[in-house]
Order: structure tokens, then C-alpha cells, then sequence
């Protein structure tokens, strides 16, 4: 018998009960089937807690079997839209689409989606065999077969030998470990971790993100990741969607993200970068002259920008270097610093420019490099290409 | 010659911890008025007119079928009232916990301040409202329910009542405290593992609950088991308890071996349903099934 056979079984059961407490029409059934049964549609989503929008008509498609990220600061709505699609909290508009049959008003329970939990919720008074098994009690799968589903389960995990602990007498790390197991076992359709990785310590934290990385991937599990951690998104998801005020800034994959930042928003939240406040002097044939207070530089925006308009320059900081003696001023940009702070990270070395308000020179050099000193002028350039421009909103 | 060690070394005696020290004062006081009276208590409980060691107080108790009966009606109402005050405790506790505001603060003021109230102005009232011309058989007669005044009042269903009144604070608190240590994400994971409503209750929010319902449960049954205000208000001499005998024993019969004797039964059923119940307690709270 191949591994999963069981919990397949027990799937199919599921989603054989799904079907029989909700008739479809055919058109809507052969839908489903070419969309998949792990298929997430929002549409139109909202909701507010006292006037305050926390999820602001927020639309995205998360495709079978795609890992991605809800990145954002605390207080972006990010959790509230993994609620919202879990059925723990009712919208105030908008529709929920799950494998193709309309969830918003569907309870929790008969959603199909596992969420593990921030805290990871285990059950205080169960042991570990036992939290694992809650899921498939729940859905009344026959006893005989709870057992093998159960200990596959915590294999995949790593966590047979303790499957007769109490969870109180686990690690941070085994008890999430523990958690993802109960979550899966249930062959869930959607499977939603909200930030699993903020309690555990820096080196099990990559342990468990590439371990649940390649797991996922394994089982074709669609999962949603909530995170404030831009290093986790980029690390684990295929697409990182991110959250500002209830809204989604960009959805696009990491290299997307981090490459081409939508907004300067997404520019400060994900990555390190140098950033620069300036007024577009004049624009000519989609090059743009911007005076900062590193002098005029040059970028090219893609949308329309009209001279006089507030913006702000972004480059990543490894495409920054010491300028070479000659420039070729037509592609490149430079500006001269001060040199605030050299920190060696050992692969790198990041070099701090002295800057004034919110502007900020960081430029990466590879390898350790120790031949600059603080309080040196320090010329650095970039190419235009690689410089990016945002209208500040007014 | 010294070994050097980096383990921490427990005080040579344990009991001299300096935080046992605090509890002296309430130990003393203790010791003082409560475990040395009823030591004496007991010794009696366990001796003749002369002072020499007898059984025949315990004999002539368990001796008599009157006595059984009373025994059997004090556990019974004890039991009764302290399952009535669990059923109306139970969601009290749950809406308590879950209010805020002031909401939170009415509902904690109206458990509380009955309390203020003593026991004989509410048996006073209550049989303003049970009594044959009272509150209750008058409404009841007036709807056309009942042609004739029902007996409700020196009645054990009206002692239950009142009792369950009295002690429903006892019950509220250790379950509301249990509450507001409870994990609310622990329901929402079982239902996003497809526990329905009643699946979530009765494997997660009740046996987690369950150290307050057993503590609460001792309070009151210890309470129940052991009141003499209430039911000679309610009910007189007509169904007497345990409590009652106790003091009939003292006070007309003038029987200190008896009344001590009776005391010890009553005690060994107060301790038996403590002890029991922090033991159960101890094993629910174990987290292991």
C-alpha cells in the first residue's frame, strides 16, 4: 500500500460527505472539477471593527497547490483575511470561493480549511496521538483506520517516538512540528498558518521552514502563510501577496517583489534598500531628472510623472558600488557619502551613508571588505536602469 | 577537599523556606480555632460519660433507622442542590467571562451582592413568595394553573431551591475563573479541524472547564452537606439534616458524645468530598487521559 493511501481515502470520504449535504447542478460540478477542490477565490472581501477597515476589498486567486505568503506589518489586516477565509469571522462583503462552491457563509467545521494557529493551539488535555487524531474523530472516520493515519501523520513530522507525550512536555519546536500534523491529517483543502514560525529561535526557525517548505511541495498542499517576517515570505512562498491598511500593495513572486517593488511601501517593507526623497525636475522621453540631496539622479518611471512631482528614489543595496574612475553618466547614477557605519556580516559587508530625514544610503559590498573608514567620502554608483520611482502620495 | 559544583543546592531544610514562614500567622490561627476544638471534638466523639474509650455514640447513631434517613436527605439535597446550582452556574459563568464592560461588571455586581444579604432575611422572603397565600400559588392561581394552593414551602424541592440560591456564587467563581484561562483559539482549531458545536463542547470546552465545575462543585456540596440556617427556615423540624440532629444533640438533649459523633460523620463526608475532588481535579488537570 503507498504512503498517504489512507488519509487519501479518508479525503475522498470528506469530500463525498461535502457533496451530499449540498446538491450541485452540473455545470457547477464540472466547474469544481476543472478548477480543483484546493482552489481559493476572494472576491471582494471587507471588514471593518468599529469603523476601522481592516480588510479593504481585498480580490486574489491562490492556485491549487501554490504556497503563498500574507506579508505585512502587525495591524495590516493580514490575520483578519486569514480568519475571513478560515470561516472564524464573518465578512462584511465579499464572497469566499473554495474549489469552486461559495464558502462565505459556510461554518468552520464544514470548510475543509486547517489553520495552525500562531500559539499552535494544541489540546492541553490530550497527548500527542491524540491532538492528531482530534481532527479525524471530528470527522467520525472509522476508527480502525485513525490509528495508520495518525502515525503517518507524525512520521511525516518527525515526531513518532513522542506520539505518547503529554503536549505540555513538548518543544516550541515539537509542539509546531505536532501542530502541522493535526492540520494535515485531515487532507485539508486549504491548509492557513498564521506567522507558525515567530515563536521559535532563529536556526529552527530555517529548520522548520525548509522542512514545511518541502513537505507542502511533496503532498501538493495549497497553503497560506501569514507572516511579518519579509525574509520568511521570501524564503518559503511561490507568491508573496503585501498587506498595507487592509489592502494588498503587490501579489507577485518573491524575485518580483524584491526586484520590482510596486509601491515604496513594498520598497521598505521587503528588503534593504537605499532610499532617497527628491522633486522631479524635468521628464523626457521616460527619463526622469530628480533633484535629491545627493544631487540630481536619474530614473526611469514606467507610468506618466509630470515635473514638480514629489518622489522617492529606491535602489537595492548589493546593485550600489564603489564608482569605478570613469562613469559612463548617461547610464549610471553616483552620489558621494560619508561613510556612518561599516558592518561586516561576513559574506557581505553593508556600508551606512550619512543621510538626512528619512533618506538612506546602504550599499553592499561582497565578501568582508575592511578597507573603509568611518567618516571617509565614499563615492557610490548604480545603474539608471536599476533605479526605481515612486510618486509619494499627496 | 571540595568538589566545585554549579548546581543549585536545596536549602538543607526544605521546610524552612522562607515563604513557608509566611503562612504561619494563618496556620497558627487555624490550629488555634479550628484543628484543636475540633480535635477535642473528635476525642469525645469516641468517649463514654467517664472518659474512657467508647464506640456506642457511632452505634446508637447508625443504630437508629430515623438517623439513616436524615443522613440519606442531607446527602440527597446536598447532591440535588449542588447539581442545580451547577446547571444555572455553568452558562452564568460562560456569559460572565465572555461580557465586557459594563456588562461584565452588572452581571459580577448581581453574583456578588446577594451575597450581602444574609440567609434569614431571604428564607423570610422566600416564604413571602412560597407559602399558600404567597406570591407564587396566588400568580399561579390567578393564571388558572393550579384550583388549590400547592404546598411548596417545608418542602426539600424549596429547600433545594433556596439552597441552590444561596451557594450559586460558590458554583459562578472557580468556573468563571477556569473560563478566563481558557484558550479561545482552542475551540476555533477544532472547528477548522471540522469539530461541529457540540463536538467542541463536550471534547475541548468541558473538559478543560472541568477543574472550576469540580471545585465549584466541592464548595457547594461542603456548603450543602453542612447548612442549618437554611433548611430550619424552610423546611423546620418536619425533615430534619444532619446539621439539625447535630444541634438537637447539644442544645435539648444535652448529648455532647452524640452530637460529637454525628459532627465527626458529617466532617468525614466533608473531608472525603474535598480530598476527592482535588484528587480528581489533580488527574483532569493532568493533561493526560
Amino acid at each position: 500500500m503507498p504512503p498517504g493511501s489512507t488519509a487519501r481515502a479518508a479525503a475522498s470520504v470528506a469530500l463525498d460527505g461535502e457533496a451530499r449535504e449540498k446538491t450541485e447542478d452540473a455545470p457547477a460540478r464540472s466547474r469544481r472539477s476543472a478548477i480543483g477542490a484546493r482552489h481559493l477565490d476572494v472576491i471582494g472581501i471587507s471588514k471593518s471593527y468599529k469603523r476601522l477597515k481592516v480588510v479593504d476589498e481585498l480580490n486574489f486567486r491562490v492556485a491549487e497547490g501554490e504556497l503563498v505568503s500574507l506579508l505585512g506589518p502587525s495591524g495590516c489586516g493580514k490575520t483578519t483575511l486569514l480568519r475571513l477565509i478560515a470561516g472564524l469571522t464573518e465578512p462584511d462583503t465579499g464572497t469566499v470561493v473554495i474549489g469552486g462552491a461559495d464558502v462565505t457563509h459556510r461554518p468552520a467545521h464544514r470548510r475543509n480549511v486547517s489553520v495552525v494557529f500562531q500559539n499552535y493551539a494544541l489540546f492541553p488535555h490530550l497527548n500527542v496521538r491524540d491532538n492528531v487524531a482530534f481532527g479525524l474523530r471530528a470527522r467520525r472516520v472509522d476508527r480502525q483506520k485513525i490509528r495508520p493515519m495518525v502515525d503517518e501523520a507524525l512520521s511525516l513530522v518527525r515526531m513518532s517516538e513522542l506520539a505518547d507525550r503529554s503536549v505540555a512536555a513538548l518543544s516550541g519546536g515539537q509542539q509546531q512540528r505536532v501542530a502541522v500534523a493535526r492540520a494535515l491529517v485531515v487532507e485539508p483543502n486549504l491548509l492557513l498558518l498564521d506567522e507558525p514560525f515567530s515563536a521559535l529561535d532563529r536556526k529552527l526557525r530555517e529548520a522548520m521552514q525548509v522542512e514545511l517548505k518541502s513537505l507542502l511541495r511533496q503532498r501538493g498542499i495549497t497553503a497560506i502563510f501569514v507572516t511579518h517576517d519579509q525574509e520568511e515570505a521570501l524564503a518559503v512562498s511561490n507568491r508573496i501577496a503585501v498587506m498595507n491598511a487592509g489592502r494588498i500593495e503587490q501579489f507577485a513572486a518573491p524575485g518580483e517583489i524584491y526586484a520590482a517593488p510596486a509601491s515604496a511601501f513594498v520598497l521598505d517593507f521587503v528588503g534593504l534598500s537605499t532610499r532617497l526623497n527628491g522633486t522631479v525636475l524635468s521628464v523626457e522621453r521616460q527619463t526622469a531628472v530628480v533633484e535629491t540631496r545627493f544631487g540630481q539622479l536619474v530614473a526611469q518611471p514606467k507610468a506618466q510623472i509630470e515635473p514638480g512631482t514629489r518622489v522617492v528614489l529606491g535602489v537595492r543595496p548589493e546593485l550600489m558600488q564603489r564608482a569605478p574612475e570613469s562613469i559612463d553618466r548617461t547610464a549610471t547614477n553616483s552620489l558621494t557619502t560619508r561613510v556612518a557605519d561599516v558592518m561586516l556580516l561576513g559574506s557581505k559587508t553593508h556600508v551606512h551613508g550619512a543621510a538626512e530625514g528619512d533618506d538612506r544610503v546602504l550599499c553592499e559590498l561582497s565578501g568582508p571588505v575592511e578597507t573603509i573608514e568611518l567618516g571617509a567620502e565614499l563615492e557610490l554608483s548604480w545603474p539608471v536602469a536599476d533605479t526605481l520611482i515612486y510618486e509619494v502620495a499627496a | 577537599m571540595s568538589v566545585v559544583s554549579t548546581r543549585y543546592e536545596a536549602p538543607r531544610a526544605p521546610w524552612l523556606d522562607r515563604f513557608v514562614l509566611l503562612a504561619a500567622p494563618g496556620l497558627m490561627y487555624l490550629a488555634l480555632v479550628f484543628a484543636l476544638p475540633l480535635a477535642l471534638l473528635l476525642l469525645k466523639s469516641f468517649q463514654n460519660q467517664d472518659g474512657a474509650f467508647s464506640l456506642a455514640a457511632y452505634a446508637e447513631f447508625f443504630g437508629d433507622p430515623y438517623n439513616l434517613t436524615v443522613l440519606w436527605r442531607t446527602l440527597r439535597v446536598a447532591l440535588l442542590t449542588t447539581l442545580l446550582a451547577l446547571i444555572i452556574a455553568y452558562p452564568t459563568a460562560f456569559a460572565l467571562a465572555r461580557a465586557q464592560g459594563l456588562a461584565q461588571s452588572l452581571l459580577l455586581a448581581a453574583m456578588i451582592l446577594p451575597l450581602s444579604v444574609g440567609v434569614v432575611v431571604k428564607a423570610f422572603a422566600w416564604s413571602i413568595l412560597f407559602r399558600s397565600n404567597g406570591v407564587l400559588n396566588d400568580t399561579l392561581k390567578w393564571l388558572g394553573l393550579i384550583e388549590k394552593p400547592i404546598r411548596m414551602l417545608f418542602t426539600e424541592t424549596a429547600l433545594i431551591i433556596g439552597a441552590a440560591n444561596v451557594f450559586l456564587p460558590f458554583m459562578v467563581l472557580p468556573i468563571y475563573a477556569v473560563i478566563r484561562q481558557l484558550d479561545r483559539s482552542l475551540p476555533e482549531a477544532a472547528a477548522s479541524l471540522g469539530a461541529s458545536p457540540m463536538f467542541r463542547f463536550f471534547r475541548v470546552t468541558l473538559p478543560l472547564t472541568l477543574p472550576g465545575v469540580i471545585a465549584g462543585s466541592a464548595f457547594t456540596f461542603s456548603l450543602a452537606i453542612s447548612m442549618y440556617v437554611i433548611p430550619s427556615l424552610i423546611v423546620g423540624e418536619r425533615q430534619q439534616t444532619l446539621s439539625m440532629l447535630i444541634a438537637r444533640s447539644y442544645l435539648f438533649l444535652r448529648d455532647d458524645q452524640l452530637g460529637s459523633s454525628i459532627s465527626a460523620i458529617l466532617l468525614a463526608i466533608a473531608v472525603a468530598v474535598v480530598l476527592g475532588s482535588s484528587w480528581l481535579a489533580g488527574r483532569v488537570a493532568g493533561g493526560r487521559r
